[in-house]
């Protein structure tokens, strides 16, 4: 018994049981959903066998269907605007702001942290704002816009089915900047000083030195911020029903918010699934890339 | 000819820290200036100035002639290395080299066989394509002057570049850069805090304090002659002794007020009852017999690192330097001699050299 229990305290038993633990809490509440998914897109799922685990398996009668759908492409599309549309804005938006935020100036990083309020605030809040700020008739961006003399019409943001994606694009970029901005600071912060001293001895101007000392030391951030952003912009469901909830006709519709349709709109649980799984894939391969940018780490 | 680097009334303030105070300082073509001092004392700032990596509050600054207040870091055509070497971590060692050719746009073919031509000159001929965490402390010492000497500047600025170096290395590479500062026949400032690399590689010392320059000239005329207290202090290893005395009462002698009062010979003639410091070198100090002796001391402890022997008196006031054994031990009382033209006396209150008529 207590050659047992010194094991456990001092010897490799322990060190199983560490290890068990923390697997056997993925294995129950990552790994087991995420495999219960997989299955069930490929499987014919309806009301009368969701209880049950027997179902008839299909193949991949559930991916063609999916495929098949005359507003997958659409939906595809979309969710590239929206994916990489938001990604260029946060990431450009951020690094700008991060770069201006290493200026020295009174309460610098008391105003950077002030901009943490759009990174802590729920996106359905953040959804609900910019509804407001958006509306056709009476939102500020179209006042704006007006007043600046952009525009002269009404641009009906949420109901045209050309500019209905952008408009929630446009929410996720501010939603998603601070966030950029935070880990690009940190970036940033972390490259020492006398590196754009040295650089600037040697000649060097600033935009050379962004280019040639910035960029480069920057690189593992920079690549985990984009994968990180990639990940984050297919998690973004809040804002959809909040703005547009994809109208009109789907014109703003999205991969993870149609899963959410097939699932819980139309109860169609396998489509939803192979939609997730489709979306899994590609996440997965961001996954990976941001396991390996931040492997790569180049510093002193 | 026109001075190589030129200080005149400079100053510079962080805020209301005033960190260099009236700076006057000509550096000639060619010469190794060092700039020396305690931490704080502006050195670094000074150095920094002339690299334009910070701006001079008032005051003039020029470089082979031209006025360089307010021209940026990258148009002074100065090289640094820096204490911490900031090699850029992204590139190999002749990419380092031959960053600042690069800039200017100069064919990479070109660049590549300069950055060659340095490397042999240099030691790194072998770790061109090495990156900067793949090198030893020494190596990386040598790609950042390297990184200098491949842009032929106007003048290198070392900004205590040794310090980071274990002992043995650091007298190696004080050989080897000053060396190298001969063949190129470069103009070089070099700060640090250690006085023994100024004295051993420098033309001309600049001692600095607060902000201000205590004194300035060639190292042994700053050992022989220094012009206060402070300046006796810090150069010469082991510190020189300072005693309180009086000069006596036929302005001859001197009584040694801090050490038990006994009075000893002064070999020259000053006001009498003048209070005055008396700064004994340890390597002057002789330890002697009874009837030589010009002033005795108890022994407190005595370290020996085999070549020399340090002696303290107990009362830890005056340290002795003797490099034969003499097997003595703490508790001894010694008799202690001292060549008069050898001892340096300073006022009490103003702690400026006294020149004796």
């Amino acid at each position: 018994m207590g050659r047992i229990l010194s094991s456990i305290t001092d010897g490799k038993g322990f060190d199983i049981i560490m290890v068990g633990v923390t697997m056997a809490f993925l294995f129950a509440l990552a790994g087991v959903p995420l495999v219960y998914n997989v299955v069930m897109s490929f499987q014919q799922v309806d009301m009368f066998n969701l209880n049950t685990f027997s179902r008839p398996f299909v193949g991949f009668d559930n991916y063609v269907a999916v495929v098949n759908q005359p507003e997958f492409w659409l939906i595809i599309r979309n969710t590239a605007i929206f994916v990489f549309g938001s990604i260029t804005g946060q990431f450009a938006l951020g690094f700008a702001l991060a770069l201006f935020f290493m200026i020295k100036f009174p309460f610098a990083a008391t105003i950077r942290g002030l901009f943490l309020v759009s990174w802590v605030m729920p996106g359905l809040v953040v959804g609900a704002l910019w509804g407001w700020i958006l509306a056709g008739d009476f939102g500020v961006l179209n006042a704006i816009l007006k007043a600046v003399g952009l525009t002269e019409r009404t641009l009906f943001w949420k109901s045209d089915p050309n500019l209905a994606i952008w408009a929630v694009t446009m929410a996720n970029i501010w939603l998603g900047l601070a966030f950029n901005m935070m880990l690009l600071s940190v970036g940033l912060a972390g490259i020492p000083r006398d590196l754009y001293e040295a650089a600037e001895l040697d000649g060097a101007n600033s935009w050379q030195r962004f280019t040639t000392i910035t960029l480069p030391m920057m690189r593992a951030t920079i690549g985990a911020v984009l994968a990180l952003g990639l990940i984050y912009t297919l998690q973004q469901f809040d804002l959809f029903p909040a703005i547009t909830e994809g109208g009109p006709a789907n014109s703003s519709n999205v991969a993870q918010y149609w899963a959410w349709q097939w699932s819980f709109v139309l109860f169609d649980f396998a489509k939803g699934a192979t939609v997730s799984v489709m979306m899994l894939v590609f996440v997965l391969v961001a996954s990976i890339i941001y396991v390996w940018s931040t492997r790569h780490e180049v510093r002193g | 000819m026109t001075p190589q680097i030129e200080l005149q009334n400079v100053d510079k303030h962080y805020g209301a820290f005033h960190a260099l105070k009236d700076i006057d300082l000509v550096i000639e073509k060619g010469s190794f200036v060092a700039l020396v001092g305690p931490s704080g004392c502006g050195k670094s700032t000074l150095l920094r100035s002339i690299a334009g990596l910070e701006s001079i509050t008032s005051g003039t600054l020029k470089i082979a002639g031209n006025t360089m207040n307010g021209v940026p870091p990258r148009k002074r055509d100065v090289a640094m290395v820096f204490q911490s070497y900031a090699l850029y971590p992204h590139m190999t060692v002749e990419k380092n080299l031959s960053y600042s050719l690069r800039l200017k746009g100069t064919p990479r073919e070109q660049a590549r066989k300069r950055a060659e031509e340095v490397a042999a000159t240099t030691g790194l001929t072998n770790l061109l394509s090495r990156y900067p965490r793949q090198l030893s402390g020494g190596q990386r010492q040598r790609v950042a002057m390297g990184r200098a000497i491949i842009r032929d500047p106007k003048a290198f600025l070392f900004d205590e570049p040794l310090s980071n170096l274990d002992a043995s290395l650091r007298v190696q590479m004080r050989k080897e850069i000053r060396s190298l500062h001969d063949r190129l026949g470069a103009t070089s400032v070099y700060v640090t805090h250690d006085q023994i690399e100024a004295m051993t590689m420098a033309d001309h010392v600049v001692v600095m304090r607060d902000g201000i320059i205590e004194q300035h000239g060639k190292p042994l005329d700053l050992y022989d002659f220094p012009a206060n207290r402070f300046v006796g202090g810090f150069i010469g290893t082991p510190a020189m002794n300072f005693i309180e005395s009086t000069i006596g009462a036929d302005g001859a002698t001197l009584m040694l007020d801090g050490l038990g009062g006994e009075t000893i010979a002064l070999g020259r003639k000053l006001e009498p009852g003048r209070a005055v410091v008396a700064g004994l070198r340890p390597e002057f100090l002789r330890v002697t017999d009874e009837e030589s002796a010009s002033f005795h001391v108890e022994l407190g402890p005595v370290e020996s690192t085999g070549s020399v022997n340090y002696l303290s008196s107990i009362d830890q006031k005056l340290t002795i330097v003797q490099s034969e054994r003499t097997g003595l031990k703490a508790g001894d009382r010694v008799g202690v001699t001292i060549d008069p033209k050898l001892i340096h006396l300073f006022d009490a209150s103003t702690e400026q050299r006294i020149v004796s008529a």
